[in-house]
């Protein structure tokens, strides 16, 4: 039984369908990374395994709890999902430490010293022990998104979701913050990555699966997809990426 | 869910408040008659009828006849000073039981109301500025402007003869403004009942009478038609006691004799000193009732607010429409309606205070709705989502993410809706509320004291506003940093 089983998922915003019809499924501790153009439905297909975006047709069953039935607590799910994004958004009025500190308190996981102890080891863990004091407007953009890796991790997730986590960063910081992604990897993290490092993709996935047009074309180990793909979509796009 | 609670139990309150006024009125009229302390309407600015003396009791003809038949008659009253307009719709909505404001008595009002017998014969005549030897009769008008009072004789004198001698008709709520408008120049005359401008002119107004007096209307005591029978009757009794016993000849000679008070006689420091203490007493009203009613305006803010930024549709449509409705109505509309229209409609009593709080809070409310609404959606929807993310339930993110994120940036707008609001009291004043404008226009009626009262007035609203915006400045600034 996989980790995350996703069949016929749909997502339209209006008249304008996103997703057309997504078959897939994560195996625990699988790293799957997610290429493909902009405007391919990526992002959304990210977006619907925790729900931030309402699915129109079809199932996701993450943790054998279909989140799309009504009986389902979203919340409890989303517990289990750390999710990272594109623009980090941490909350500016906390400093880091309340950042990471914040949910397990809300949400009574932890008492206030386990979740302080909890956090400066996760600061430690993502390299960042000596700003706990600081705010997010202090911070750099690598720092900030190893900070939301933090925040993520400080719910003690099975799955981590990223979406486009290096794509608003200053290139000379993209590094770090795969470094400390590529860490989780090897820990044996089940994590769903969106992303454009080609080169992140084919060193840490299990499985690449290339969108387009809100389907999935083509998908399989990435020396397969990088190194022989089988469809005229993927090749181009990876000819155009591969090239820059 | 303790929010939701805090909300519904507030809008109880208010509800409560509501509902409880005409029950609180029906027993008020079940005691029996010689408990009742009849409400009496009258002008602000009707001197020598109705005035405020330098301590602020209300004296005059009108004030003083009323006192000594009520002595006669023994029964008890209270003066609701409001205004002439407001008077009289309020009489008509039942908001008092009986008006004596210097009112003509007319066939148009007869239809309306029922009137003792007349108990002063006026009539019209026409002032000019002091200086003005150029306006002596009614052809000099020709191409001019001419100020008159609303709903007074002396407009409907005026606007009869308009046509005839060519000139322009200004109309005016009351009589220092109307005065003021010919000192000022912009009108070259007015017309006004005789006394009132015989009085005025004895308080050195600023003006002189040119014209003989036009025969007119009297004035009577009016009550609702078919309404306050027994109030009628005793004013009736009483008046014809004082003639009798020659009272009130003494009476009229206190006013309009030639040894008649005046107050013309003060320095305009001095008369701006002795005003101090009343225009200090509108101040705390001004204050009060715009605390009370932002308050009640944050509350409904907060409660549509929250609707507008929420996901039920039937909500938003709620909220949207509240808004729309509110700030889409004037506030001296909304505090027409409110005073005067609901009440006639319904056939119940408003209490002022009640009306002036509401007037305010759904006004400021409409505001303060769409600066909650700017103010959580200015906020990234990326914050909703990491909570969300998070596993935090969408209230939880709410309160503890996204609002206080959004209160910074909703302070500088509450501090100007703040402003607002205060200086907004002042259009209250229109349903006679006595705040701090009020308070004004009540001395000016006495002293004819324009410039000095009204620049009095306006620093008073300015140290106000500056010390209150330096203060919010300061808070605003602690916010920010922690």
């Amino acid at each position: 039984m996989g980790k995350i089983k996703v069949q016929g998922l749909k997502k339209s915003f209006g008249a304008n369908q996103v997703l057309k019809g997504i078959d897939m499924e994560v195996q625990e501790g699988e790293v799957v990374c997610v290429i493909g153009p902009s405007g391919s439905g990526k992002s959304t297909f990210l977006r619907c395994i925790n729900r931030l975006e309402d699915i129109t047709a079809g199932t996701v069953v993450v943790d054998n709890s279909d989140i799309n039935n009504p009986k389902t607590d979203i919340n409890k799910v989303r517990e289990n999902i750390g999710m990272v994004f594109q623009h980090f958004n941490l909350f500016p009025h906390f400093n880091v430490l309340r950042n990471i500190m914040f949910a397990p308190l809300e949400l009574g996981k932890q008492t206030k010293e386990q979740a302080r102890a909890t956090a400066l080891k996760l600061l430690d863990q993502v390299g960042l022990s000596d700003k706990a004091d600081a705010y997010p407007s202090q911070l750099s953009g690598g720092q900030k998104q190893r900070v939301a890796i933090a925040r993520a991790l400080a719910m003690n997730p099975d799955i981590m979701l990223f979406d486009e986590p290096t794509s608003a960063l200053d290139p000379e910081m993209v590094g770090e913050v795969l470094g400390v992604m590529n860490d989780l990897a090897r820990e044996g993290m089940t994590m769903v990555i969106v992303t454009h490092e080609m080169g992140f993709a084919r060193e840490v996935a299990d499985r690449v699966i290339f969108m387009d047009g809100g389907y999935i074309v083509e998908e399989g180990p990435p020396e397969k997809v990088f190194g022989s793909p089988q469809h005229e979509r993927t090749i181009s796009f990876l000819e155009k990426v591969l090239k820059a | 869910m303790r929010t939701t609670r805090t909300f519904l139990i507030f809008m109880s309150l208010l509800f409560l408040a509501l509902a409880g006024v005409p029950y609180g009125t029906a027993a008020t009229e079940a005691a029996p008659a010689s408990e009742k302390v009849y409400q009496i309407g009258t002008d602000t600015t009707f001197a020598p009828f109705e005035f405020q003396d330098v301590n602020g009791k209300y004296v005059g003809i009108d004030m003083e006849l009323m006192e000594a038949i009520a002595k006669d008659q023994n029964f008890k009253f209270e003066i609701k000073s409001l205004g002439f307009n407001a008077a009289v719709q309020a009489l008509e909505s039942n908001q008092v039981d009986g008006v004596i404001a210097g009112m003509s008595i007319t066939n148009e009002r007869k239809q309306k109301f029922d009137f003792s017998d007349p108990y002063f014969d006026s009539g019209v005549i026409m002032a000019v500025r002091e200086d003005n030897n150029e306006v002596t009769n009614y052809e000099d008008l020709k191409g001019k402007k001419v100020a008159v009072k609303t709903g007074t004789e002396g407009y409907t004198f005026a606007e009869s003869v308009s046509s005839k001698y060519g000139f322009t008709i200004v109309p005016f709520d009351d009589s220092s403004q109307m005065y003021d408008d010919v000192k000022t120049g912009n009108s070259v005359a007015c017309f006004d009942d005789y006394p009132v401008l015989a009085y005025g002119v004895k308080q050195k107004n600023g003006l002189k009478t040119v014209t003989d007096k036009e025969k007119g209307a009297s004035y009577g005591f009016a009550v609702s038609k078919g309404q306050n029978k027994e109030l009628l009757e005793k004013f009736n009794a009483g008046l014809t006691n004082l003639r009798a016993n020659g009272e009130y000849q003494k009476l009229l000679d206190k006013y309009l004799g030639k040894n008649a008070v005046s107050t013309a006689n003060q320095s305009r420091w001095g008369l701006v000193k002795s005003s101090l203490p009343a225009l200090f007493v509108g101040l705390g009203k001004t204050l009060l009732y715009t605390l009370i009613s932002l308050f009640f305006a944050f509350i409904l803010g907060l409660i549509f607010g929250f609707m507008k930024v929420g996901r039920n549709k039937w909500l938003r449509g709620i909220a949207t429409v509240f808004v729309d409705l509110f700030r889409g109505i004037p506030l001296i509309v909304l505090a027409f309606f409110i005073y005067f229209g609901i009440p006639q409609a319904l056939g119940f009593t408003m209490p002022l205070f009640l009306a002036a709080i509401l007037t305010l809070s759904l006004n400021a409310g409409a505001y303060v709705t769409e600066i909650i609404r700017g103010g959580i959606q200015s906020i990234d929807r990326g914050q909703m989502e990491a909570a969300r993310s998070l596993g935090l339930p969408y209230r939880k993110a709410m309160i503890k993410i996204i609002i206080p994120q959004a209160i910074r940036v909703m302070i500088p707008a509450f501090i100007n809706q703040l402003v607002i609001t205060l200086k907004d009291t002042s259009i209250l004043s229109v349903i006679g509320l006595v705040e701090l404008t009020q308070s004004g226009k009540i001395v000016i009626a006495r002293t004819f004291a324009s410039f000095d009262i009204w620049l009095t007035v306006a620093v008073m609203y300015l140290v106000v506003i500056t010390v209150l915006t330096k203060i919010s400045s300061r808070l605003e600034g602690k916010v920010r940093h922690g």
